[in-house]
């Protein structure tokens, strides 16, 4: 019993150790304000399909370019400092969260295991069936977990012609790499987005 | 010769238990239902320090003399309510200070909740020790589990205390009817199980009515205490609804319902209380603690008057003393 308090205890002095030196924030009071809204551009977004292009890019006309840079020294001026702020601390509690719940249910598991096992009750049928049900329960749970985690079909994992295809409708996403780039060019009106369509081959989702 | 027996239904007294509770019940939920708000505050103006005063009064009463082998178990559980009681004070009056962030009031909230887990779970294993041919170590890995969950999903487990804590006074109700009304006891159970089926109909009622006016400080708390901002895709009316139904329910367990089987808790019977009334006890402290008592309950209707939410936000700050206090009383009767 000592030895349970004792480790109860040194758990939770290193989770309050961890976070000893607590910044002072910089504003009072402590509430974190909520940023204001990103600056938003108005236009219209070109996709062409085109079965030359070797890399999918999106091209942005340099008055846009200016506009977003303005957008961003506007962001940058402080308004949104809150915000960095309550990202980080977000992400802080966030890790300390995984740490200390994963600690805990660890010893959930390890005291439950030997309370189980010392009660005598694993020699009983309900006991085995018991451990038999949770063995199929975690596994069936991970099953799931891992399923749900599931990558997305090939075709939504690249910009190609292939994203406007049903499996990717289905499927509600896809992301891949592209190029950005600054357009010189005075006939680029609006952003422009060059994505290459080879010849349609024959793939596992179709 | 062969005896015909007539078999004729005879109302006891349970059946009219049983009955009163299951019709006080509809007609509460049903003018909660309508009113939620207005009847949240009314009932906590009306009913909030009273129960607390016959929950202090039963706890007098069932406390022994002597601890005896139980010396280990109410140390703990004293120790416990001190402590825990006095670090949710400090966390919710420096909560504004400059000092703490939002990540530093997280983490000593988490910290504070993972206490009050522990600290229960320590008072179930003392608890299973005294009982012969028992073991309650399994109290521990039950422990650890829910510190997990406090820590995994911080807003939902402090919500799910708000809605657990109505149904500690029912346990211990249960607990009492056992001991000292053990023929009601299988009524009070129907009670129980008709419960689930007023929030249901509470939920068929009003899942689809729009959120309670939050136009006021005061409206605006009595909707996030209900949990309104960790629940938004369900209507506050539901939410507040429920909450001051369940809370309805305790404060009759505690003001009505206790005294009525077990005549130790009749507030005015000091003789049932050994404290009181053995040679060895403090009858001159407990008078004092009791009048004491009176007096803060006058106090808070005094306070609602004035300032209703000043006065709201005050009581549930302090209130939580005795919802500590309510864990080793009912651990004890197990």
């Amino acid at each position: 019993m000592k030895r349970t308090v004792c480790l109860t205890i040194l758990i939770l002095t290193a989770s309050l150790a961890a976070f000893a030196d607590i910044a002072r924030p910089d504003k009072s009071p402590n509430r974190v304000e909520k940023p204001k809204a990103a600056k938003q551009i108005d236009t219209v977004l070109q996709i062409r399909l085109d079965r030359d292009a070797k890399e999918a890019r999106l091209l942005i006309p340099k008055k846009y370019a200016k506009e977003l840079r303005a957008a961003l020294n506007e962001m940058e001026s402080g308004e949104n400092s809150n915000a960095a702020v309550a990202e980080n601390t977000a992400g802080s509690f966030s890790r300390t969260q995984t740490i200390v719940s994963g600690l805990f249910l660890s010893l959930a598991l390890v005291f439950g295991g030997m309370w189980f096992v010392r009660s005598g009750k694993a020699a009983t049928k309900s006991g085995k069936a018991l451990v038999i049900f949770a063995i199929v329960a975690g596994a069936g749970s991970a099953a799931t977990y891992v399923y749900a985690n599931a990558g997305p079909p090939p075709s939504a994992r690249s910009i190609t012609g292939k994203i406007f295809s049903k499996s990717v409708n289905d499927y509600g996403y896809a992301s891949g790499k592209i190029k950005l780039q600054i357009s010189d060019d005075a006939d680029d009106i609006y952003p422009r987005l060059i994505v290459p369509n080879p010849q349609a081959t024959p793939s596992a989702d179709e | 010769m062969q005896e015909i027996r007539i078999r004729r239904f005879e109302s006891t007294s349970a059946h009219i238990f049983l009955g009163a509770f299951v019709v006080s019940c509809a007609v509460a939920a049903l003018l909660i239902g309508s009113f939620p708000l207005a009847a949240s505050i009314a009932t906590i103006f009306l009913f909030a320090g009273v129960h607390n005063f016959m929950e202090f009064r039963y706890f007098m009463s069932r406390m022994p003399l002597h601890w005896g082998r139980s010396r280990t178990f109410y140390s703990v559980g004293i120790a416990g309510v001190l402590t825990l009681s006095a670090a949710y004070l400090t966390l919710y009056f420096a909560s504004g200070n400059w000092l703490w962030s939002d990540e530093s009031w997280a983490v000593s909230a988490a910290i504070w909740n993972t206490a009050l887990i522990l600290w229960v779970g320590l008072l179930f294993y003392l608890r299973g020790k005294q009982r012969p041919r028992s073991d309650w170590a399994w109290a521990f890995p039950a422990a650890f589990f829910l510190a997990a969950l406090a820590w995994i999903v911080p807003q939902y487990w402090s919500l799910a205390l708000v809605y657990i804590h109505p149904f500690i006074a029912m346990w211990f109700l249960e607990r009492q009817i056992r001991r000292t009304k053990p023929e009601w006891l299988r009524a009070y159970h129907y009670c129980l199980a008709s419960i689930p089926v007023f929030v249901f109909g509470l939920w068929l009622s009003l899942a689809a009515q729009p959120n309670v006016s939050e136009e006021t400080n005061l409206f605006w708390r009595i909707s996030q205490h209900a949990g309104s901002q960790i629940l938004p895709g369900i209507s506050s009316h539901f939410l507040v609804a429920t909450h001051v139904f369940l809370e309805s329910i305790h404060y009759a367990v505690w003001i009505l319902l206790i005294p009525m089987v077990d005549w130790r808790a009749v507030p005015w019977k000091l003789g049932k209380i050994p404290l009181f009334s053995n040679k060895k006890g403090f009858p001159k402290l407990l008078a004092a603690a009791i009048l004491v008592s009176l007096l803060i309950v006058a106090a808070l209707w005094g306070g609602f008057a004035v300032d209703y939410t000043t006065t709201r936000d005050i009581y549930f700050a302090f209130a939580i003393a005795h919802v500590m206090a309510e864990f080793p009383f009912l651990i004890k009767m197990l």
